[in-house]
């Protein structure tokens, strides 16, 4: 603290706050500009503070491992840049935790002049941190204990006497995280979750329930006017292919088809990698009342859903599902009607599930089941059968309160570790760096997609550097155009090898600078199109913002800077070249279906990648950054 | 004859199928022979957000240059990523 700012140190910057639960006292100080220069914010500047405050030699619940979220440079005043992270050691996978939501809470947190908040200390009973216009309250959470998503979003807004999406915000755990469930998250709306790596659990290890935010929007003192520049990005965004014709008509689930064509849709647990055309994002179309967006974005991309039912519940409407839901849901489990994906993906909602973590657990487990591996005997005589809607939604429930087998699925891709099941069920775990696949896409066939994967800093997530462009054929057949949006050539074949290092690094870079000044994946240059916002918009929005400078080059180091913390702090974790890899099956496996039947990943091949990957990213053999630049960053951080 | 499926975003320009009776040999003469009865198609399908699958068979490059045959079912499919 003592060598932290105690004013502003740029236009617009917000304090970090500093929460002891267990004291019940706060601190507040500003992110060294230095810091900001070298990480931005965010994403970014969490990992500044994660680096300073990680002691390994404690383990990922302890109360004095911080709990860090953190807003971007831009969050909350640019068109579509409405996101934050959120940061810790994973319980999950015992690596790096970072995750990002958008909705509300990362914009409203700024709204009340937080950019960062550092939780630590376990509070003495179920606590609300509760922040309006600014002033931070420690309120009893017990009355909201045992709460799910739904019903805590209704009492909150009637105790507070706030409106959703006009002032009032909130981040909560639901039962799942107030048990320890390692595949919950940290609930950021109706639908959004920080949801990669055990949040909600590790949010529940703090006896933190919620935090709130109630304050009018607001205007930011800026360096300089940005709204017109905002009209600019606005325009680009509207204008973009697939966010006019995809993300703001249908969502992401367009995806499916594609991916199931390809003989890429990870199916029972990638035994298979194709499955009914009944998932199509058409067949969403009957069940889809509208689309809703997160805070100043016009995109409008979360899609609602209404299931019409005779005899509706409380899971008859909700938001979403997403692509990944809809993937891990159902040809994951072998589940074939949209009905129940929708019914499933509420219900995960409500509970504060990550869809991608509690897919990922429950197909290891059934394919276990189905292996003789596990049998009545685990289970409590409940029977694993893939396509079983029914039991999946069972079972749901028993993770959320760690019930009888849903106790064992709570401890997700570390089941085996702590005992539930025998070793050789690491054989068939779907998994990287102990997290479980994100995107269902089984990626034997595209191998920057693979690569990517095997290195994301965060385990086995495509969010982080996804090179989606390699499947778009009018990219591959312009070899000028994709040297010129990866920084050089990257081979046409999607399941070549050849130079996809280079599409990996270039997505890595400009994902890490948008989440730290929060803008939003979906609209990230790389991720979808080539057309959409990227170094250029941001470097200029960031001087009409806060005044600080930047080339998009400089930005794009802040980038590999980002993604070199992350790997100092996975580095301390015991993280090395040996787990930058993918799952056993796809080395082993061939693609059973498709125009790439028979691809699988080539050991050699693939650790050749990895290593022209390490030399592109400056990083040494064991995938950490070299001594100078090792140095370099050591001394941004002050450390 | 070959048969062109398009998704949603092309119904206002093409409705939900075009058929082609012109004799091609490839998919840049099929989309050329589009153009003829659709103006503005082939620039719409230059969008690199769409993929095109003959029979069920998506295709990831080299796409003008492959074959197609009388009988295809020719799609165009949006292809992106999600979350």
């Amino acid at each position: 603290m003592a060598e932290m700012p105690r004013t502003p140190e740029f236009p617009s910057q917000g304090a970090t706050l500093f929460v002891d639960l267990e004291r019940r006292e706060t601190l507040t100080a500003y992110t060294p500009v230095g810091v900001t220069r070298t990480l931005l914010a965010g994403r970014g500047a969490n990992m500044y503070y994660l680096y300073r405050l990680l002691d390994e030699t404690l383990s990922p619940l302890h109360p004095d491992i911080p709990l860090i979220f953190g807003s971007g440079l831009l969050t909350g005043l640019v068109p579509s840049a409405a996101r934050g992270n959120c940061t810790s050691w994973s319980p999950e996978s015992g690596v790096l935790l970072d995750s990002n939501a958008g909705d509300y809470f990362p914009s409203f947190m700024r709204m009340n002049g937080f950019d960062h908040l550092v939780l630590y200390g376990k509070a003495a009973a179920w606590t609300m941190l509760m922040i309006r216009e600014g002033v931070v309250t420690f309120e009893d959470g017990t009355p909201y204990a045992g709460l799910d998503n739904i019903d805590m979003r209704d009492a909150v807004a009637r105790d507070t006497g706030g409106k959703w999406a006009r002032n009032l915000a909130m981040v909560n755990i639901t039962r799942a995280g107030e048990n320890g469930v390692l595949t919950s998250g940290i609930m950021g709306g109706p639908k959004a979750i920080y949801a990669r790596g055990g949040p909600g659990a590790k949010m529940g290890s703090l006896g933190l329930k919620g935090i709130v935010t109630i304050a009018q929007t607001r205007e930011f003192p800026t360096a300089q006017p940005y709204k017109p520049y905002n009209r600019v990005i606005a325009q680009k965004l509207l204008a973009t292919s697939v966010v006019k014709n995809a993300l703001s008509v249908t969502g992401t689930p367009f995806l499916y088809k594609p991916s199931r064509l390809l003989g890429a849709m990870g199916t029972k647990n990638n035994q298979e990698t194709t499955w009914s055309d009944g998932l199509d994002a058409q067949h969403f179309d009957q069940y889809r009342p509208g689309m809703e967006g997160c805070f100043r974005c016009p995109v409008n991309c979360r899609p609602l859903n209404d299931l019409h039912s005779a005899a509706p519940d409380k899971y008859d409407k909700g938001d979403g599902p997403e692509y990944v839901t809809v993937g891990k849901f159902g040809p994951n489990l072998g589940v074939d009607s949209v009905e129940s994906v929708i019914r499933l993906n509420n219900i995960c909602n409500d509970l504060g599930l990550d869809t991608a973590s509690t897919g990922s657990a429950l197909g290891w487990a059934f394919e276990l089941f189905q292996r003789g591996i596990l049998t009545v005997e685990h289970t409590g005589g409940l029977e694993l059968q893939w396509g079983d809607a029914a039991m999946i939604e069972r079972l749901l429930f028993m993770m959320s309160v760690r019930e009888g087998f849903g106790n064992v699925l709570a401890d997700s891709m570390r089941a085996a570790e702590k005992g539930h099941y025998p070793p050789e069920a690491m054989q068939w775990r779907i998994a990287v760096k102990g997290l479980g696949q994100s995107d269902p896409h089984d990626a034997r066939i595209l191998k920057a997609f693979a690569l990517g994967l095997a290195v994301a800093t965060r385990g086995m997530d495509h969010l982080r550097n996804r090179a989606t462009l390699e499947i778009n054929a009018r990219i591959n057949d312009n070899p000028a155009f994709k040297a010129e949006l990866y920084g050089g050539p990257v081979s046409a074949e999607p399941n070549s090898y050849a130079q996809k290092e280079r599409a990996v690094r270039a997505c890595e870079d400009i994902y890490a600078v948008g989440d730290s000044v929060g803008m939003c994946r979906f609209t990230t240059k790389l991720f979808n199109s080539p057309s959409l916002p990227g170094l250029e918009e941001f470097r200029s929005q960031l001087a009409n913002v806060t005044g600080l400078q930047f080339t998009a080059d400089e930005l794009e180091q802040c980038g590999l800077n980002v993604m070199g913390v992350e790997r100092l702090i996975n580095h301390r974790l015991g993280v090395g070249r040996k787990d930058d890899t993918l799952p056993a099956r796809w080395f082993d496996e061939p693609n059973p279906a498709g125009p790439y039947k028979g691809e699988k990943i080539d050991r050699q091949e693939f650790d050749a990648m990895l290593s022209r990957f390490y030399e592109i990213s400056r990083l040494t053999s064991e995938g950490v950054p070299k001594d100078e630049w090792r140095k370099q960053l050591a001394g941004a951080l002050g450390a | 004859m070959i048969t062109v499926n398009f998704p949603a975003a092309f119904h206002s320009l093409a409705g939900s199928s075009v058929t082609v009776r012109e004799s091609v040999s490839t998919v840049g003469q099929l989309v050329q022979a589009l153009d003829r009865l659709v103006p503005g198609i082939a620039k719409e399908l230059a969008d690199p957000l769409y993929n095109i699958a003959i029979n069920d068979e998506i295709l990831l490059h080299g796409v003008d240059a492959r074959l197609v045959n009388d009988g295809d079912v020719v799609e165009v499919i949006p292809s992106m990523a999600g979350g």
